[in-house]
């Protein structure tokens, strides 16, 4: 078993060559996945099979519909089965515009384009609503109400007989007398697909977009909106899926309400399950097992086609739930990684001195947060009842009371997560009772919950670089560069499945430390910490406050902890402020003492 | 005009009975497990299916449809506690706790297939032995009061049985507080598959009797689970009192735009009403309005 330890002095940064920059372990997953599609998109033209030519073609647009899904499933969390709709939308936009107006097929890519992205707008709306199952049913009933829609409005789409095409310089073998057009085009698009995914996945977007789908409110705490990351991620998903929807009539030469039916809605989902969710390589496989192997094997029984579909994502979800790729991957790394540990030395990382005696930071009387007869009720519950609190810049605050005291509700009004009924709440002379809790978050407002939101699907170093993302730009200490940088090259790829509970709680306040908000909101931070971890926690809280400036609301129930940490305590009972004051004025409080009977635990 | 509103009305009511039967059957599943069926529409079918086997005979007696309807609910029942078996089993172990929604799709897909390739594209009909009865002066075939009866006579055995019962409440306490469930002593699997043997009887004594009405073919299936669905989120999702108002009412609307736009457009509304109750009032009308997290 072997343990890493942060060293104490920050290393020389060293230099990631480009690619590792940008793709970081993916790349060899990338390079496969284009080697794939590129085989097996330009081979069978060069050896003059149509058949094989026709079938590859296909294959290879329902892979980008099937990238798009694998986006818009595990990059977004989103549950969408009408993805094949807004295929069909595309392909019938880019259709109609061609055969019925006239229009140069450029055009109608054009067109049928904007139609797929006017889908993806329309699936975003019941988004920011409801989600997974909810949001699978209504996304089915679009893909159940395409076809028929086609049908009922055949003035526009000639109905049950569909629109034909021709495109026949596409398919003739041009390009070095060898290769059609149309074969080249599909190769460039899938490989362009892919490879805008893995960006994406490692992109500043597609983090926001993982912890939005994780987790809402951790999202929110950091500063992102989860309803402005779905729509982008329907958008996204749809123009994807919408590129796919234009080249199938040119690959097809005919579009009619059968060619989207409820089957490739399926096809594309299912793909992305049995090749392996969230894997670039996922939905090569998917597909080529899907739909491939039955139209092969089992040509003429064309319908045996949906029980494969049905088999096969039963058998993946019992036996692999992380699919066929995502399976191998596991395996991989299980063998790689059995036993690794990981061991966090916080204030080393912080560029704090050991040993050097801390400078404590003059005490300022500036008030930084302050409630004004703040209530809030749930019903016939009071859970904040006319609370005044002030908080000065620069000062550890303990909030501390009984379980149903309040100290939470209060926690969550000022961090936005709940809205006042009554009364004002004012950080830095800003009035923000009525903002949303991301937008608070960017007014450099971090908060860390009862339980370490650490991000399972995320590496070590992605987990707390998401803080870093979401950095407040006010701040007028910032965390040295050297020290980031360090981080990232010992933290490296690691899972979070090396780190036990304790230090879990210990990487969410570096993430937190590295969004460098001004104030800091934390929600029983010591529940979990055995006795040295919360000795060396209370060490962490002082070093910020005094070498960064930070000022801490701390709800707690322990009381040693608090105690020996805070600068001042206010003291909640059935929603009502009981005291307020600084350590040795509250524990002499008459109130107080009434409460709490010479115990060291709330 | 108010004999064509006449005749709107009470088929909707008829037709809302059936997605009622629906909802009351995903209801019994949902809040025990947390499971939402995608399934429950093709077993309705299969339903539908055991008593086109019987027409297919001939035309059957009053006493053997009676004898026969019991068989269709065990059948189904048995049919849905395997299916409800295999759907549980990985949520033992992994923790992607969201695999039943792949995994009952997947059993929809693959019964619809079975079907297709038994029976082809083309639907089946089945007949039953009851007259039509005159409702506003026009003949109302009898499977839609049937299912009208057949949803009241269901919603009592259930409130009678999730309410009275021991093992009824037990299946309650389970949609209350699963953990708490599991810590008192409750065998929870066993539990969630009685739960899904009740759908089963509820759907495939459902499907039997308006096999008549409805066109048993491979692909009505996904049509009856999204509008038993949008009847249980009209209603309000896990409430049985809101599914027997939910259907009703999704019941008529859908008869009143048949009649006004044409069947063409039956599911386009069906959408439309789906996703404006989502957006404005996700609770549905005897639901709860679900916490936030923090």
């Amino acid at each position: 078993m072997s343990a890493v330890t942060l060293p104490n002095q920050p290393a020389a940064p060293a230099r990631q060559s480009w690619i590792q920059a940008r793709f970081g372990s993916d790349f060899r997953e990338l390079l496969i996945g284009a080697i794939l599609i590129a085989a097996t998109g330009l081979i069978p033209d060069i050896a003059n099979s149509s058949y094989w030519t026709h079938a590859f073609e296909l294959v290879n647009i329902f892979i980008i519909a099937s990238i798009c899904q694998n986006l818009l499933l595990v990059d977004a969390g989103q549950t969408s089965f009408g993805m094949g709709a807004i295929f069909g939308l595309a392909g019938y936009g880019a259709a109609i515009a061609n055969t019925m107006h006239g229009v140069s097929y450029t055009w109608s890519i054009v067109l049928g384009l904007l139609a797929s992205l006017a889908g993806g707008v329309l699936f975003a709306l019941p988004a920011l609503r409801v989600q997974h199952f909810y949001l699978g049913f209504v996304t089915l009933s679009a893909a159940v109400v395409l076809p028929e829609l086609a049908m009922a409005f055949n003035t526009y789409t000639n109905g049950i007989i569909g629109i034909s095409l021709q495109f026949d310089e596409m398919h003739k073998r041009t390009i070095f007398g060898m290769i059609s057009p149309l074969s080249l085009v599909v190769v460039v698009v899938t490989i362009a697909v892919l490879v805008i995914h893995a960006l994406i996945h490692r992109s500043l977007l597609g983090r926001r977009m993982r912890i939005a789908a994780e987790s809402p409110e951790a999202a929110q705490a950091l500063g992102v909106s989860p309803g402005m990351m779905r729509f982008i991620a329907f958008l996204v998903a749809g123009v994807g899926t919408g590129i796919a929807g234009v080249i199938y009539p040119v690959i097809v030469g005919f579009v009619g309400p059968t060619s989207f039916s409820l089957d490739i809605s399926i096809l594309f989902f299912f793909a992305v399950i049995v090749g392996g969710r969230g894997t670039l390589l996922g939905p090569i496989i998917g597909v080529w097992i899907l739909y491939l192997l039955p139209n092969i094997l089992l040509a003429e029984f064309v319908n045996w086609r949906l029980i494969a579909y049905g088999v096969a994502a039963l058998l993946i979800m019992i036996l692999m739930p992380d699919g066929i790729v995502g399976g191998f991957n596991n395996w991989r790394r299980k063998k790689r990684s059995a036993g690794q540990r990981l061991d966090l030395n916080v204030a080393a990382v912080l560029g704090t001195q050991q040993g050097a005696p801390a400078e404590h930071a003059p005490k300022s009387d500036q008030v930084l947060v302050e409630v004004k007869q703040g209530r809030k009720t749930f019903g016939k519950v009071v859970a904040v009842d006319n609370a005044d609190l002030v908080v000065k810049v620069g000062e550890i605050h303990g909030l501390v009371g009984a379980n149903g005291s309040g100290k939470t509700s209060l926690l969550n009004v000022l961090s936005g997560f709940s809205r006042l009924d009554a009364g004002s709440l004012h950080v830095d002379g800003v009035d923000i009772t009525r903002l949303s809790p991301h937008r608070i978050a960017r007014l450099g407002i971090g908060r860390t919950f009862q339980t370490p939101r650490i991000f399972g699907n995320m590496s070590l170093w992605e987990n707390i670089q998401i803080g870093r993302d979401a950095r407040f730009s006010g701040s007028k200490t910032p965390i040295p560069e050297a020290s980031v940088e360090m981080l990232r090259q010992t933290l490296g790829e690691g899972s979070p499945d090396w780190v036990p509970h304790g230090q879990r709680r210990l990487l969410e306040v570096m993430r937190v430390a590295l969004q460098e908000s001004k104030l800091l909101l934390l929600d029983e931070p010591a529940a979990g910490l055995s006795p040295e971890e919360r000795k060396q926690f209370g060490a962490l809280l002082r070093q910020l406050r005094d070498q960064y400036g930070k000022t801490f609301v701390l709800v707690e129930h322990d009381l040693d902890l608090v105690w020996g940490v805070a600068d001042r305590i206010t003291v909640m009972d059935a929603g009502r402020i009981v005291a307020s004051g600084t350590p040795e004025e509250v524990a002499k409080d008459p109130a107080v003492r009434h409460m709490f009977i010479e115990s060291s635990h709330a | 005009m108010i004999e064509e509103l006449g005749i709107i009305f009470v088929r909707g009511v008829g037709l809302g009975a059936i997605f009622t039967l629906i909802a009351l059957s995903f209801n019994v599943v949902q809040s025990s497990s947390g499971i939402l069926n995608f399934a429950q529409g093709n077993m309705f079918v299969l339903g539908g299916f055991i008593a086109f086997m019987i027409s297919a005979q001939g035309d059957p007696s009053r006493l053997m449809w009676f004898a026969i309807l019991p068989v269709a609910g065990i059948a189904i029942a048995l049919l849905l506690t395997f299916q409800g078996w295999v759907t549980l089993l990985p949520l033992r172990f992994s923790t992607q706790q969201n695999s039943w929604i792949i995994t009952t799709m997947a059993a929809s897909t693959i019964i619809g297939a079975v079907m297709l390739l038994l029976k082809g594209p083309w639907a089946q009909t089945a007949s039953a032995p009851f007259e039509p009865f005159n409702i506003f002066g026009t003949r109302t075939p009898a499977p839609y009061i049937m299912a009208m009866i057949a949803c009241v006579v269901w919603y009592v055995v259930l409130r009678w049985f999730l309410t009275k019962t021991l093992t009824g409440l037990a299946i309650s306490a389970l949609s209350q507080d699963l953990e708490a469930a599991r810590a008192a002593g409750l065998k929870v699997r066993r539990l969630q598959l009685i739960a899904f043997a009740i759908s089963g009887l509820v759907i495939g004594t459902a499907g039997y009797i308006v096999a008549p009405i409805i066109s048993i073919a491979a692909d009505t299936g996904i049509k009856y689970v999204l509008n038993g669905f949008i009847a249980s989120v009209v209603g309000g999702m896990g409430s049985d009192i809101g599914a027997m108002v939910g259907g009703p009412l999704v019941g008529v609307l859908t008869m009143f735009a048949i009649y006004e736009f044409g069947g063409h457009f039956q599911n386009v509304v069906s959408l439309l009403v789906l996703v404006l109750v989502l957006m404005f009032v996700p609770e549905g009308l005897f639901g709860r309005a679900r916490a936030r997290r923090v």
